[in-house]
């Protein structure tokens, strides 16, 4: 019983982690806080919809079209109400993408309307039996997907030229740009793949747990997984997000039911007392 | 002050107070929930505006002050609603400076997200722990009552809710002029510099955040006696984020702002009522075009201006 609630748990967490990733990539390089993370995953999701209930195009194709357009909205969205701040407080940047999680919400809602629609996974929607534990395959799909996600993301930033390029922005912005790495770039390839990422979680989220414009609050996960997991620490948002999804599955197993509704607030609440800097983050000092 | 600004004053409160006699009930409603949402934005002004700390959890402080009023003159009939609203806003403030101690070892966007993490638990454990807060059946408040005279109407409810704002209006005003306020603005400014010229940051951003809680569990008391039923999906998130967008357009570190944001966040509400997503559509789109245009708000722009004018005669 215990086993197969924690792959459950794997499995949800391993969408926190995707959404937890998402933030963890914009913070590294502008650090900037994104609010609307969740509700890029949302969008995404629909326009995946969009093109495979209403256009019929085949689901593979769908998502193949759905992602390049996420990391195009990646980089609209930096252009437009990103950049225009830049020189701003980080303070109004948060406020900014908060500002933009609703008006992507309520657009959507204009668009979508608010109800609850069936979502296809691309798994099979079948079990498999190992020992005494039934394990669907689209949880396991989601899994290996974020897995495999994190393993391009690797190979991107370890060998490729932006992504080394983005490494040398995250650390250190101005010793980056007079080596000559374009800073501006940078950020918008972020956004472009923080986008991106969103859009995978969306997709692979709305399968369990319907498509519905709601979905975004699916952020508070991510931020509650990337602060277990340490706050800009990528494999921190990886373990934080798998952690979450355990605990999030095991809890009401022991405490009443309803506990599932508050666990990621209590988890934020509970590291940011005990812990801040999470499982494996390291202690930020601030330059005067 | 000048004698002009202090006639100017006293004329509009007396403007201000004969107002009811010439409005329908509705109206008066509204500008009492419109006094209400000022004494919010006040306190969460003292907070963010002014202090530089993001709270998104101001929602959870008026269910505090909502609910505490709405108990204790249940159980304690007797008891002035005034003595109610003060223990309330002292009760919310506690639980403030309790909140503000683990936060002091937070920065920037972690407080956003405590205090986020505090209104959501507070909602929690209204609707769970049934036994006091009538969980989800929600709550009725008794009738606002001192020595007798019960504020049983929307009429008389007006001028109990209008004075408690304006006295605290007054209050706040004072105290962003002083010594404190300028040590809230010191610490939004730099932090460190703050420290080296001997501000005690512990002690100061507790107390924001007490005076904080306490504006807004007193407004929370108020909201209680005005609308007269509680329920804890009042409290929300979005309620939180609305708090937000009242003082980001109204204007940050000033109590005009919060006032003017007040007066945009009811007159929202009043004409796209039934149009939520256009609603929030509209206020998402200001906090954003705001944050890049014109961080200081509407009050900030109205300051310019002034300048502008100023300099040119």
């Amino acid at each position: 019983m215990l086993l197969q609630v924690i792959f459950s748990g794997l499995a949800t967490g391993s969408i926190y982690a995707l959404v937890a990733l998402g933030l963890a990539l914009i913070y590294n390089t502008t650090e900037h806080v994104n609010f609307a993370q969740g509700e890029m995953s949302m969008v995404s999701a629909f326009i995946g919809f969009t093109f495979f209930n209403f256009l019929g195009l085949s689901l593979p194709l769908a998502i193949l079209l759905t992602l390049i357009i996420s990391a195009l909205l990646g980089i609209i969205v930096e252009r437009l109400v990103i950049r225009p701040a830049i020189r701003a407080p980080h303070f109004n940047v948060f406020i900014i993408t908060l500002g933009l999680s609703i008006v992507m919400k309520s657009l959507a809602g204009f668009i979508w309307s608010h109800n609850d629609y069936p979502y296809p996974s691309i798994f099979p929607d079948e079990t498999i039996s190992v020992g005494s534990a039934t394990i669907d395959l689209i949880g396991l799909g989601n899994i290996a997907t974020t897995v495999v996600l994190m393993l391009i993301l690797y190979v991107f930033f370890k060998y490729t030229r932006y992504g080394t390029a983005m490494r040398a922005v995250s650390e250190n912005q101005n010793a980056a740009f007079l080596m000559g790495v374009n800073v501006y770039q940078s950020f918008s390839v972020t956004w472009a793949i923080s986008f991106l990422v969103a859009g995978v979680a969306g997709i692979l989220m709305a399968p369990v747990i319907f498509l519905s414009t709601h979905m975004g609050i699916v952020v508070i996960n991510g931020f509650a997984a990337a602060i277990l997991g340490g706050w800009g620490s990528i494999p921190g948002a990886i373990i934080g997000g798998l952690l979450l999804g355990v605990i999030d599955n095991v809890a009401p197993l022991y405490f009443p039911s309803q506990i599932k509704n508050i666990v990621p607030f209590m988890v934020i609440f509970v590291v940011l007392v005990i812990r801040p800097r999470g499982l494996m983050g390291v202690e930020r000092f601030t330059k005067v | 002050m000048d004698k002009k600004k202090v006639l100017g004053a006293i004329a509009g409160l007396i403007a201000l107070y004969i107002l009811p006699m010439f409005l329908g009930n509705y109206s008066i409603f509204l500008l009492s929930m419109l006094a209400v949402y000022a004494l919010v934005s006040i306190g969460l002004n003292l907070l963010m505006g002014f202090t530089g700390q993001i709270a998104a959890g101001h929602a959870g402080f008026l269910a505090l002050g909502a609910y505490f009023t709405a108990i204790l003159s249940s159980r304690i009939e007797w008891m002035p609603c005034i003595v109610v609203l003060l223990l309330a806003g002292i009760f919310s403030g506690i639980i403030g400076f309790l909140l503000g101690i683990p936060i002091l070892r937070l920065k920037g966007f972690y407080i956003a997200m405590a205090t986020l993490a505090f209104g959501v638990v507070v909602s929690e454990i209204i609707l769970q722990w049934s036994s006091l807060t009538n969980g989800d059946n929600g709550i009725n408040v008794p009738v606002a009552t001192i020595a007798g005279f019960a504020f049983d109407s929307d009429y008389k409810l007006f001028y109990l809710i209008v004075s408690v704002t304006i006295i605290l209006t007054i209050l706040a005003t004072n105290l962003v002029n002083g010594y404190i306020g300028r040590a809230f603005i010191a610490l939004r400014e730099s932090e460190v510099a703050a420290q080296t010229i001997g501000i005690d940051l512990a002690k100061y951003k507790t107390i924001a955040f007490a005076i904080s809680a306490f504006y807004t569990g007193v407004a929370g008391g108020l909201f209680a006696y005005l609308i007269t039923y509680l329920s804890p999906d009042a409290f929300t998130i979005e309620l939180s984020v609305d708090f937000i967008a009242m003082i980001v357009i109204g204007g940050m570190g000033s109590i005009l702002g919060s006032i003017i944001g007040a007066v945009i966040l009811t007159g929202m509400q009043q004409i796209l009522a039934g149009l939520l997503d256009l609603q929030i559509l509209i206020f998402g789109i200001s906090l954003i075009v705001f944050m890049i245009f014109m961080p200081k708000g509407i009050s900030g722009m109205i300051f310019d201006l002034k300048e502008r004018f100023a300099s040119s005669k």
